[in-house]
């Protein structure tokens, strides 16, 4: 259908301008022209080349990566265990990311270390979720919800715990964590998640023709040829290396994984090929967007992006989709 | 192409025996009906046969080739099966659904849809007579243009042996009636057909070899008149039975229905 490669390129425009407005926006007063120079000519030096360079460019690559790599992971998800309701860290990759930071700072480890801290324990966890939901030789949906829910309210009872034991020292760090932020990331951390982001995109690529058969059922799925055991490792995998990566990055920025895919559907329909491109760009759109926004509302401080994401994409959502008289369908378009 | 055979097969569901000595056949072009109690054993034995499962015991082969060791995608070309448990997706549409049966003819990893696919899935979708509704979104079909929908979804994948889990429950007479010929015409075009059924009176009319299961085993299997007789009935269900002919086909009756009281 030549329309859905249309809208696609619509996203992706969209995706190009949001980018380029977090390039032109900031603390720093910039004018336009003085970006446009400093991105035609890295080495030229001077603080504009230092901002765009070393502030700006990677906090916009940071959100970008965030934002596709939570809204895929959502995507998948949701897909796998056809439940709209669904988002990325109901593997319980956020809650044991977060423990893991808690207690390191608590231990007080240096602040470079946390991310990948995170990263490892995140992954961790959601190994152990996976294991407690196995069945046979595949997962049982059922018992991946159960299991990530229970895990993830243990690890956010630990959180709890290091945040009251801390008092003031260190607890801002937990908690700019948990309201998910940007902030004193750069290009290092990006240089190392990058791996497994495009290594998440890749299995994700590969389990969507599965996908699409997975939504009738896996009975069907079976009965057309699927590998339902496999798929489901492949989609699971995908979404959590994602989504790992995504939180060491990040912290917590919520309502992206969930939001953005059913945003995906109704634009695209639900066709997973399609569905998996939209959900990608409309998560490089929007959190670019929104942190742009956290920074340049009211500098020098800036609000935490998972807060800022709420509080525009909630009401936002709840109009979509829980209008009373238009359609209140939570899937597909 | 589609000669099944079920030979000594035994199914457990944990220590349990299920049925015991199962031996049917279907070959291209007859449809068989498997009629039994709730509970017996009729989704599990489909189930069976379309690979999901594996026997406790026995042998079932499809042109000869044991259906547990038919790689996916050939699997795919020998067999499938329509659950009662297909779940009707929100967003998509009747084609899209109807596709989904093409899976197996390309790489499991491959995105891509081809010419003969698309033209698989129309010739399809036409032959179930729902050629209007293909784009509709498939949650917005009525139960029995869902089923014509996923008979479609098997007759794009183009499998020799076609089974079907209850077709026609919860559909109302006219729509049991539609998908009950659809079933008749996909047998007289040359595939095997194994359908589960609930109405003994349309097992009657449409198959040609009932397969009987009750008290754990097959109890008979052979030509629909022969089997769907009431005293192989009697000891399938437990209750009595009576047949009469109408316009040529047996319908069957419990003996004693319950009545309304006729005194005013």
């Amino acid at each position: 259908m030549p329309s859905r490669v249309w809208l696609l390129c619509g996203l992706a425009l969209a995706a190009l301008v949001a980018l380029a407005a977090g390039l032109f926006v900031g603390g720093t007063a910039l004018s336009p022209g003085d970006v446009a120079r400093a991105l035609l000519h890295p080495r030229a030096g001077g603080d504009a080349v230092a901002i765009v360079w070393s502030l700006r460019a990677p906090r916009v690559a940071l959100a970008a990566t965030v934002g596709a790599a939570l809204a895929v992971a959502g995507f998948l998800l949701q897909g796998m265990l056809r439940n709209p309701l669904v988002d990325p860290f109901l593997t319980g990759v956020s809650a044991g990311a977060g423990a893991a930071i808690a207690v390191g700072v608590a231990l007080g480890i240096a602040a470079p270390f946390l991310p990948a801290l995170g990263f490892a324990a995140g992954l961790a966890t959601a190994l152990g979720v996976a294991i407690l939901a196995r069945r046979g030789t595949g997962i049982d949906a059922e018992r991946l919800i159960l299991a990530g829910v229970s895990l993830s309210a243990l690890f956010s009872a630990i959180i709890a715990l290091a945040l009251t034991r801390l008092g003031r020292n260190g607890s801002e760090e937990i908690l700019a964590w948990l309201a998910g932020s940007l902030a004193g990331r750069g290009w290092s951390e990006l240089l190392w998640t990058s791996p497994y982001i495009v290594g998440g995109l890749l299995l994700a690529a590969l389990a969507v023709p599965a996908l699409n058969a997975l939504r009738l059922g896996s009975g069907i799925a079976r009965a057309v040829g699927v590998d339902v055991a496999r798929a489901n490792w492949l989609l699971l995998s995908a979404a959590t290396l994602l989504t790992a990566a995504a939180v060491a990055l990040s912290g917590i920025v919520g309502f992206v994984g969930l939001i953005v895919p059913h945003l995906a559907r109704r634009i695209v329909g639900s066709d997973g090929r399609y569905a998996l491109g939209a959900s990608l760009l409309l998560g490089v759109t929007l959190v670019p967007l929104a942190d742009a926004l956290s920074r340049s509302l009211f500098p020098p401080s800036e609000i935490p992006l998972g807060v800022l994401l709420a509080f525009v994409g909630v009401p936002t959502f709840l109009y979509l989709y829980l209008r009373p008289a238009g359609a209140t369908r939570l899937w597909g378009t | 192409m589609g000669h099944l055979n079920v030979a000594a097969v035994r199914l457990s569901i944990g220590e349990r025996t299920l049925l015991e000595n199962v031996d049917l056949h279907v070959v291209p072009g007859r449809l068989c009906a498997i009629v039994g109690p709730n509970g017996v054993g009729k989704t599990t034995l489909l189930r069976c046969i379309a690979g999901f499962a594996e026997p406790a015991a026995g042998a079932i082969l499809i042109d000869g080739v044991s259906v547990g060791s038919m790689p996916r995608a050939e699997r795919a070309r020998a067999v499938t099966l329509i659950g009662s448990d297909a779940e009707s997706p929100q967003g998509m549409s009747v084609r899209e659904v109807v596709l989904t049966g093409r899976f197996a003819r390309r790489a499991w990893w491959d995105w891509t849809t081809g010419e003969a696919d698309h033209f698989a899935a129309d010739a399809a979708i036409e032959r179930v007579a729902l050629a209007p509704l293909a784009d509709r979104s498939f949650d917005t079909l009525s139960s029995g243009e869902r089923q014509r929908a996923w008979l479609a979804l098997a007759l794009a994948q183009d499998a020799r042996t076609i089974l079907l889990d209850e077709p026609t429950s919860h559909l109302d007479v006219r729509h049991a009636t539609s998908v009950a010929a659809l079933l008749r015409s996909l047998a007289d075009e040359g595939r095997a057909v194994l359908a589960a059924l609930h109405d003994l009176s349309e097992a009657a009319a449409i198959a040609d070899d009932v397969a009987l299961l009750g008290d754990g085993r097959l109890l008979a299997f052979g030509p629909a008149d022969d089997v769907l007789e009431p005293e192989l009935l009697e000891r399938a269900f437990g209750i009595a039975f009576e047949r009469a002919r109408v316009a040529g086909a047996w319908r069957v009756f419990p003996r004693a229905p319950i009545r309304r009281n006729f005194s005013h």
